[in-house]
């Protein structure tokens, strides 16, 4: 019998140090300044929505908000699959009055990525949508996420939300320049991108969902290194694809800027490029003036 | 079917209930049908050669108990070695073989037109057929009884706990355990469990958590900083050793919470205050199975055999046909000169000589035991070298440190960065799938370009890893005092607590979706 009572006490332990533990970190959570943390806090109303993996934090908020003098959100996050972009803009349009323009990078169709949506359980008691999701297609980890809720944390989201604990998120971009060794290196890379009907499928639906709460949607490619995108071949095929899915046109700037000094590496802008980038869609009539 | 899995929890989760209701041959015909559903679930084609090497070490071990012809008995023995060892051979390093035979053939200027074939690496092999060995060469040398029985003898074999990654459990310490019923022990499961926990912190928060980083490094090392780099070495060293000691923990506590006593595997590694001193603390298992039966048949810090000779012509003839480096073969016979020369010194120069020989040819064969591959063996050699040097160099080095009055607390401190170090860089030839790439990360530390934290990629993943590593080196550290091991038996209340604080960790830094081990590869 006392065996079972040291059982019974390491289980009572175990849940009530899970509870108070996840309690707290919660709490942490509330109080960041992490984009996602400001959204679910009711803290994101915005005119401008940008969404995009890593290749969309180049959607410098700041300069956007300057050069336009309209207020932006960019849900963006490093491999941010497009299926996970639908889950928060049907919470985003849930939470807020509907922005006038949205602007999607593409290239986010590319891959999905599901430990990127198990890190987002942190954000699960917030969002029916991303519960239910992570209960009917990724059952191990919600139900974990509701047998413990420290596990909810156990990802780099979580981490992310505690770096931006008193700090904006809002300069979250690379601010070097491409290296030397990756320079010469490109001739061996053999890079690949490709959307497959499933992502299709999302990005009309998150396109209809946009729609349909009368927010104008762009499509857009942001740059990428050009010596770089000439090795990506599959990337025309790739737009064509996603034009005639959607029956949208897809605006492509993937060789849109050629200067060295604004590329942080092979596809992602820094700071500098991001600027110029922007003024770009400014001009095209993509970003308002 | 691998410990950080669904499947083996729910397997686990009926195995043991089933295990401790049933008794004698009951209980050891489900451990033997339980260790080959264990395996078998990986892939049952290769449950076959399981059974076939059981089948000829059983034969061969009731033959030799039969007979006393010296003849019979070593033809007994050459059976067991050319089966065990064939398979090894075929489906560990024939395409191994291969490749080096045409690179070599490449080099003498003749092309080969030959090709390798597909052949699956069946998981564990190394690790159980030296086990199965182990049992023929001790019952050859009469070392330990025969065992008559089957059922227990295959049950030795394929023991599900350390089949696939070890421990190599002696049948000496092993098969006598069977013997008696091993009913089920309070103190003896919590203290399992415990192992079984700390085993899962080692490989599912640690390992498991800092090797995302260390791919990142070692697949493209020419984007990082050195700084960068320098941590990915780092971590990848404990990645290794959370991932194979967290193995043979979890192994350990199973095997126990069942009943049987295993010996260590690793003792704190990295604490070891020189190179003999590592390999009494690393892969215990196998560095005591090489030396018993590699090293010391080998003449071991006695003397010499013509093994020794062999094995070292033989590396360095294959060292100058596979690099195509000429001077190498002038290097190697001033070498063979030089130790020619200090050999006719007198015998105890002849038999320094021979030690240094079968340290090296030791180490160059462990290298090989882990893959088919030349980086490994240049693992090894670098081991025995680092065996070598300190033999050389240790009694001067000692005296030099004494000379200027060092206290023994720096000297300690010194002695163990070194060793660390040094392992670190042999870390680097382990991990790097080639050389090229491993003399990229060599080059891009030590050019010491952008030596600062703002170069680190991934800072998420560094301070993740750096908390979990230092969470590990405390709890080593104090090991050392407070032995929890035996608090955890002792004490309930530090039980539970000890464990609820594994499973907050578990939960909260542990990374999920059946990373396999490191160690399965071997």
């Amino acid at each position: 019998m006392k065996k079972l009572y040291w059982i019974f006490a390491l289980l009572l332990l175990f849940f009530v140090g899970d509870r108070i533990g996840g309690y707290l970190l919660h709490q942490l959570t509330v109080k960041s300044q992490f984009r996602y943390s400001r959204m679910y806090q009711g803290k994101a109303a915005s005119d401008i929505l940008l969404i995009g993996n890593s290749r969309g934090l180049t959607f410098y908020q700041p300069y956007i908000e300057e050069i336009t003098g309209k207020k932006t959100f960019n849900l963006s996050y490093n491999g941010m699959p497009i299926n996970l972009a639908k889950l928060l803009v049907q919470d985003y349009l849930a939470l807020y009055e509907k922005p006038a323009l949205a602007i999607i990078d593409v290239t986010m169709c590319d891959r999905l990525n599901e430990p990127l949506i198990s890190g987002f359980s942190l954000y699960s008691p917030y969002s029916e949508n991303l519960s239910k999701y992570l209960i009917d297609s990724l059952p191990t980890t919600g139900y974990a996420g509701l047998l413990s809720h420290l596990y909810r944390y156990n990802s780099e989201v979580f981490q992310r939300s505690l770096f931006y604990l008193n700090k904006s998120d809002e300069d979250w971009l690379l601010d070097r320049t491409i290296n030397e060794h990756l320079i010469q290196d490109v001739g061996n890379q053999e890079p690949k991108i490709d959307v497959m009907p499933f992502e299709l499928a999302e990005l009309q639906a998150t396109i209809n969902l946009l729609e349909a709460a009368g927010v104008k949607v762009q499509l857009v490619i942001s740059p990428y290194y050009p010596p770089y995108v000439d090795r990506l071949t599959n990337l025309p095929v790739m737009k064509a694809k996603i034009e005639k899915a959607t029956g949208k046109k897809v605006k492509d700037y993937a060789k849109g800027i050629t200067d060295v000094k604004a590329f942080g590496d092979y596809q992602h802008l820094n700071k500098y490029g991001s600027k110029r980038y922007l003024d770009q869609l400014q001009q095209d009539g993509i970003l308002p003036k | 079917m691998i410990f950080n899995s669904l499947p083996f929890f729910v397997f686990i989760g009926i195995f043991l209930p089933l295990y401790f209701s049933l008794k004698g041959k009951a209980r050891l015909l489900l451990t033997l049908a339980g260790s080959y559903f264990f395996y078998g679930w990986w892939d049952y084609r290769f449950l076959s050669l399981i059974v076939i090497s059981t089948l000829i070490d059983y034969i061969v071990g009731l033959e030799l108990g039969k007979t006393q012809d010296k003849k019979k008995r070593k033809n007994l023995l050459l059976t067991s070695m050319i089966v065990n060892l064939g398979f090894l051979a075929f489906f560990k390093y024939f395409n191994f073989f291969i490749a080096s035979f045409v690179v070599m053939l490449e080099g003498m200027g003749v092309d080969p037109s030959m090709s390798s074939l597909k052949i699956i690496l069946p998981v564990g092999i190394s690790f159980y057929t030296f086990q199965s060995m182990s049992y023929t060469i001790d019952v050859y040398f009469k070392k330990i009884e025969i065992e008559k029985d089957f059922i227990r003898f295959a049950t030795f074999i394929s023991f599900f706990p350390q089949l696939v990654a070890g421990p190599i459990v002696r049948a000496a310490d092993f098969l006598p355990q069977f013997k008696n019923d091993r009913t089920f022990h309070w103190d003896r499961f919590t203290s399992g469990v415990g192992q079984v926990l700390w085993g899962f912190f080692k490989k599912v928060a640690v390992a498991d958590s800092l090797a995302p980083f260390v791919d990142q490094c070692f697949a493209a090392p020419g984007g990082f900083s050195s700084l960068h780099l320098l941590i990915g070495v780092v971590f990848y060293s404990f990645q290794i050793y959370c991932d194979f000691s967290g193995y043979s923990d979890i192994a350990i506590g199973l095997a126990r919470i069942m009943g049987f006593k295993f010996p260590d595997n690793f003792r704190t590694p990295y604490f070891s205050q020189n190179f003999s001193e590592f390999w009494t603390r690393w892969h215990i298992s196998l560095s005591s199975w090489l030396r018993d039966y590699l090293y010391i048949p080998l003449g071991g810090n006695r003397g010499g055999s013509f093994g020794s000779i062999f094995f070292i012509v033989l590396f360095m003839f294959l060292m100058v046909l596979l690099s195509g480096w000429w001077w190498l073969a002038l290097l190697n016979f001033v070498m063979i000169g030089a130790a020619y020369y200090y050999a006719r010194q007198g015998a105890t120069e002849k038999a320094t000589l021979f030690n240094y020989m079968n340290l090296m040819v030791t180490m160059l064969l462990g290298g090989l035991w882990h893959g088919a591959s030349w980086a490994f063996v240049f693992w090894g050699f670098l081991h025995g070298m680092y065996l070598v040097v300190q033999r050389l160099v240790g009694p001067y080095w000692n005296k030099l440190l004494n000379t200027l009055r060092i206290p023994n607390i720096i000297q300690t401190g010194l002695a163990i960065l070194i060793v660390y170090v040094c392992t670190c860089y042999a870390w680097i030839y382990f991990r790097a799938p080639n050389f090229e790439i491993a003399n990229q990360v060599i080059a891009g530390i030590t050019s010491l370009e952008q030596f600062n934290v703002g170069s680190i990629v991934n800072k998420f993943w560094v301070l993740k890893g750096a908390i979990l590593i230092g969470a590990l080196l405390f709890v080593e550290i104090t090991d050392f005092r407070f032995h929890y091991s035996r608090l955890i038996v002792a004490n309930p209340t530090f039980r539970v607590v000890s464990f609820a604080i594994i499973l907050w960790f578990l939960a909260f830094f542990g990374t999920y979706g059946s990373n396999s081990f490191i160690y399965f590869q071997f």
